[in-house]
């Protein structure tokens, strides 16, 4: 899973980011789930329809998944704004919510309506075109919650008049989208050994589907479907099999380079005791992409637990930093890709897959599903069986891979951020090509031999950012049947938060700093920005209401790169 | 070995919402569950011995945890070890909550002002407050070390640092091992100052 936020630059930043904690603690004080009404509700909002879920990548009007579509190509059809117009880009809006903390949330829009969440699990329902509120939910939290890297939340799922949100406490609601009102919960897994939610669940034909974080706490990760109507289990895929999870003892990873395992003393070691795969990690922490057509469900594995102390879980620990496709309607397993096999650098997959096209090696065009990894990597894998068909250039600098973590600390590049964090990446299909953001921080990779401290933090030992090293990020376009890198442009910070590409030729992406800006998708031009006042680290979307174009974005800073915090979405139209 | 650990300890277990609230009537039932407690760590958790943590106006969930690892023997101490061994899941949720909702009082301490500063400088050198937060004054599992007697926080950095406390999963022997025994003197002196 992600990581840990602490690898910041300095003291400083780190009291300013203690006393962020206070002052939010206190503010979210809490004493039961309550919905307050504002306006009356928009009479245009309608239930979102299966039709209309399958049918989303195409629909200019809405914004239905958190990533756009089951495909996930965050690729919006519409191109009333474009890259000749977008220099005029102004705010139409800025919605405060009441939460001064991390925002990561993709705000749903339905007929004019956006349901938007906040850290603490505080979900709005405003007006998309004033910003006038409508209703605001907040869920009461248990006593015990358990994250390694923030209260996020990455925004709600809609289906039938319901909304769905996974919480930071492992509880899945669903609330009634006109009136905001608390239908019913279904606890998911027990937050006290390190289970929580923060992804943005899928909804389908009457399931909800969700995972869950955990990877630093011991967890056994999963990916469970709900019964939509009611919150009854339907069916669970553990992502740590019972047996078998020692692979392949695979001695280079997915790109062919050397792990440096000691498979001999693995070997031996798990002869002796292979039950650890009940605290093995492998959460799931991001939306999955849906192909309905082969009732296939897509989603990436995060890292085992723990994260850098390797000894105690020998083998691959599979699914464990792997893409992994199951069966829709039953949760059974498809096929797996593995990308590093014994992770010992956190280096997991994280980024949502992504559905579309690209060549295969024989230059024939085939149905493939694509992730862009910490690793720096984007992995194109045939759609049906998992090959890997390619990897990408490296977007980020990489520098003495694979070399194992020592008591004093190992410099490898990337750091343990990436690459590519959770950050959703856009493609676009007519440029062929893909549009991530990526981190930039060189680490050095220590670890600690500990045994599992029963639900805390466990990582085995730290990942330390260097004094005086220079951190960065980088937007990188990528061709998809090439593997090339098409562009990047550099930024002084590192980046968190995800990109959305469009019909109007532009890419759009946020920065810590505050800025946001639009890109010319095809050579990386920078054409249009705006200061929102704060880190802008959430994924942006875009939807029309009464013929209009608007772009909306969340600017609440980031808790894991200590970004500054806000509070707000921005939507911005044509003035 | 760096000067400046800049770990990802993480434990941004933040400061989560909403911790349980007991009533009047429950609160005084659960001191009676307390009681046992006040011997070592005085009434309300107001230890009156440096050997003896204060609890008064500890995180819950610290509190909650410890006495689960007590337990499960994660930690050990030969006090405490024997007396968490009938407790319940809810008798700790509850003597957590109960110390949490007492006021800390401070202690007689007179800090020696240079040791005082120079701990500060240490604490912000080697990040405290990202997860002990300003003023070490804890969240969520993170423990209040702020007001608490300088000799106890002295002797758990020294158990941290020589492995003698294990049940933090190395977080703080991470932290630790950089600090020499000066740095622990300096920190303890600034900590306990800090009321």
């Amino acid at each position: 899973m992600s990581t840990h936020a602490q690898r910041l630059a300095g003291a400083a930043a780190a009291v300013a980011l203690a006393f962020g904690y206070a002052a939010s603690a206190a503010a979210q004080e809490i004493s039961g789930s309550a919905t307050t009404t504002g306006s009356p509700m928009s009479a245009n909002l309608v239930p979102i329809t299966q039709p209309m879920l399958d049918a989303a990548g195409g629909d200019a009007k809405n914004w239905i998944h958190p990533n756009g579509s089951y495909d996930q190509t965050r690729y919006y059809p519409g191109a009333q704004i474009n890259a000749t117009n977008v220099g005029k880009l102004k705010p139409a809006f800025v919605f405060q919510t009441a939460v001064l903390e991390s925002m990561e949330t993709a705000p749903i829009v339905v007929n004019g309506v956006m349901f938007l969440t906040t850290s603490f699990n505080h979900v709005y329902a405003i007006d998309a075109t004033t910003g006038v509120e409508y209703w605001h939910y907040k869920q009461k939290l248990g006593p015990i919650v358990t994250v390694c890297c923030g209260n996020n939340n990455r925004g709600v799922a809609v289906a039938e008049g319901k909304l769905y949100m996974g919480t930071i406490d492992a509880k899945l609601v669903a609330l009634d989208a006109k009136t905001g009102k608390f239908l019913w919960e279904t606890q998911i897994a027990d937050p006290e050994k390190g289970y929580s939610e923060t992804m943005a669940p899928a909804v389908v034909d009457g399931k909800v589907i969700i995972g869950t974080n955990g990877g630093e706490y011991g967890i056994r990760g999963f990916v469970k479907a709900f019964d939509a109507n009611d919150g009854k289990l339907l069916w669970t895929f553990y992502t740590i099999p019972e047996t078998g999870h020692e692979g392949v003892w695979a001695v280079n990873d997915a790109t062919g380079r050397d792990m440096h395992r000691d498979i001999a003393a693995e070997k031996a070691a798990f002869a002796k005791d292979a039950s650890f795969f009940q605290k093995l990690g492998g959460g799931v922490w991001m939306t999955p992409a849906i192909d309905k057509k082969t009732r296939t469900v897509f989603f990436v594995v995060g890292n085992p637990s723990p994260d850098l102390y390797g000894a105690i879980r020998p083998g691959d620990n599979l699914y464990t930093d792997s893409m992994v496709a199951i069966d829709l309607d039953k949760g059974t397993y498809k096929w797996h890709s593995q990308y590093i096999a014994h992770d010992v650098w956190d280096l997991d997959a994280v980024s949502a897959p992504i559905l579309t096209q690209a060549k295969d090696k024989s230059g024939k065009m085939v149905d493939v599903v694509i992730h862009g990894g910490k690793t720096g990597h984007i992995y194109v894998h045939e759609r049906n069986t998992g090959t890997l068909i390619r990897f990408s250039q490296a977007m980020v600098p990489q520098e003495n891979m694979w070399v194992l973590p020592t008591k004093d600390g190992a410099r490898m590049l990337p750091g343990a951020n990436g690459g590519v964090e959770w950050s959703p990446m856009a493609i676009n299909p007519k440029l062929r090509m893909a549009y991530a953001a990526n981190l930039h921080q060189p680490m050095t990779y220590h670890v600690e031999e500990v045994a599992y401290p029963g639900g805390k933090l466990w990582l085995g030992g730290a990942f330390k950012t260097i004094p005086g090293e220079e951190q960065s990020g980088r937007l990188v376009a990528v061709n998809l049947d090439t593997g090339k890198v098409g562009w990047s442009v550099k930024t002084p910070q590192p980046l968190i938060g995800g990109t959305l590409a469009t019909a109007g030729n532009l890419v759009f992406n946020g920065e810590a700093n505050g800025w946001f800006k639009a890109f010319d998708a095809s050579n990386g031009k920078e054409l249009w920005k705006y200061n929102c006042g704060a880190g802008v680290n959430a994924p942006a979307v875009s939807y029309m209401v009464g013929g209009k174009q608007y772009v909306a974005v969340a600017a609440g800073g980031n808790n894991q790169i200590d970004a500054k915090r806000g509070n707000s979405v921005f939507v911005f139209a044509m003035p | 070995m760096t000067k400046i650990p800049l770990f990802a300890l993480a434990a941004l277990v933040a400061a989560t919402a909403a911790q349980a609230q007991p009533d009047a009537a429950k609160m005084a039932a659960v001191r009676e569950k307390a009681q046992v407690c006040f011997g070592c760590h005085g009434p309300d958790g107001n230890s009156q011995s440096a050997d003896y943590p204060i609890l008064a106006g500890q995180s819950w969930r610290y509190i909650y945890i410890e006495l689960q690892d007590f337990k499960a023997g994660r930690r050990t101490d030969p006090q405490m070890t024997p007396m968490v061994a009938n407790l319940s899941r809810d008798d700790m949720i509850d003597l957590g909550n109960f110390f949490a909702a007492q006021k800390q009082l401070p202690i007689k301490f007179a800090a020696d002002p240079a040791k005082v500063d120079a701990g500060r400088k240490t604490s912000d050198a080697v990040l405290c407050p990202m997860c002990h937060l300003g003023g070490f004054v804890g969240q969520n599992e993170i423990p209040r070390v702020a007001g608490q007697y300088p000799q106890y926080i002295k002797k758990q950095l020294e158990d941290f640092k020589a492995r003698r406390r294990t049940n933090d999963a190395g977080n703080m022997t991470s932290v630790a091992g950089t600090l020499s025994d000066g740095d622990i003197e300096n920190l303890s002196q600034y900590i306990a100052n800090l009321y």
